[in-house]
């Protein structure tokens, strides 16, 4: 299954997310939560605690600075750019803005 | 003038305090102009006016020629035109421009953000003070949308989630067209390790604090305006502590 969950701000998407994918995880399911907030915060809902949530590589630094020139496959990519979170979910984060644009 | 700015996590309050500084400035006698940039806006609620949209029709824009944007306002239609014509009356005499999804026969986003950055760089900053509420998160605020703010005012749950985002827009007055101000308000406090939490984490103190007041929770699900709900409650209290703090800061400033 692929679920995405969308909301307004404040209404509880992440928090769902990450409650929804660890009790698919819990089952015996192999779970792949995807961040795909410019402003990502899934991490903190799935217990990986503030530092990793902030220094996880994105996606998007990867292809960027050209890391994965031989375009690996998904689970490559998930395996070397994303992190575990309890009950058996792999967490990757698409992209991050954490600082001001120049000019 | 002021030229503020909210940012924040979705959902920490910005719409709500945002619209409600505005009319607290405004019933102090000033002339107060709100932008809403946000695509799906809030602002409308705490302001007190129809939640529809408030639309700008697409021949507002026309293709730019040769070194001009991409879209420019159509020729003889100028930022001050734009206000009179299409930025909505409120209650205090705030009068209201939003984003604007241009209506047609399908949204335009692209023209309306053109017509929205034209109007922002060209209208007069001495005849308004401007009151802006952006979208939650860092997305515009990071790209420079809210440049016409020389304040920027946080807008701080004590949740661990919109304290993390807090910590990333912070780093909004870094950037060189960055806010030469940065306030932050607490919103939703419900004792004082809330607001220990916010300060801390952040090392800012906050310039006013928002107890969590179950009068705005219930005017968030009737529609109606918090400040209408509740004129004297501690929301608009607070809000008021926050409107005299800022203009506090600008009077400062130009009386040194």
């Amino acid at each position: 299954m692929k679920i995405a969950v969308v909301g307004k701000g404040g209404a509880g998407k992440t928090t769902t997310s990450a409650v929804l994918a660890r009790s698919l995880g819990q089952r015996g399911l192999p779970v792949v939560a995807l961040d795909c907030d410019t402003n990502p915060n899934l991490g903190l809902s799935l217990g990986v605690g503030d530092n990793e949530t902030e220094h996880l590589l994105t996606l998007r630094e990867m292809l960027d600075t050209g890391e994965a020139e031989h375009a690996p496959s998904f689970g490559e990519i998930l395996e070397r750019y994303g992190t575990d979170a309890p009950d058996n979910v792999r967490l990757a984060v698409i992209t991050r803005i954490e600082n001001p644009e120049p000019g | 003038m002021i030229r503020i700015a909210f940012v924040g996590k979705g959902g920490a309050g910005k719409s709500t305090i945002a619209g409600t500084f505005a009319r607290l400035l405004a019933r102090r006698g000033e002339p107060v102009l709100a932008l809403d940039s946000d695509p799906m806006p809030g602002m409308p609620y705490s302001l007190g006016v129809a939640v529809d949209d408030h639309p700008i029709p697409e021949d507002v824009v026309v293709a730019g020629s040769e070194g001009q944007p991409r879209w420019v306002l159509r020729p003889g239609l100028d930022a001050s035109e734009m206000i009179a014509r299409y930025a909505a009356q409120c209650p205090d005499s705030v009068r209201y421009l939003q984003f604007g999804n241009l209506w047609g026969p399908v949204v335009r986003l692209q023209q309306a953000q053109f017509a929205w950055s034209q109007v922002v760089a060209e209208l007069d900053a001495e005849q308004w003070h401007l009151v802006g509420d952006l979208p939650g998160g860092t997305r515009q605020a990071m790209f420079g949308w809210a440049k016409y703010a020389d304040t920027v005012c946080l807008v701080v749950e004590p949740t661990v989630k919109s304290l993390h985002t807090a910590t990333r827009l912070v780093k909004l007055t870094q950037a060189e067209w960055g806010p030469s101000r940065l306030v932050v308000i607490v919103n939703k406090a419900q004792d004082h390790a809330d607001v220990d939490r916010v300060s801390k984490r952040l090392a800012v103190e906050p310039a006013a604090v928002v107890p969590h007041d179950p009068v705005v929770a219930q005017a968030d699900r009737q529609g109606a305006a918090p400040l209408d709900a509740s004129p004297a409650g501690a929301f608009a209290q607070s809000v008021e502590a926050l409107v005299e703090q800022v203009t506090a800061l600008y009077s400062r400033h130009s009386h040194p």
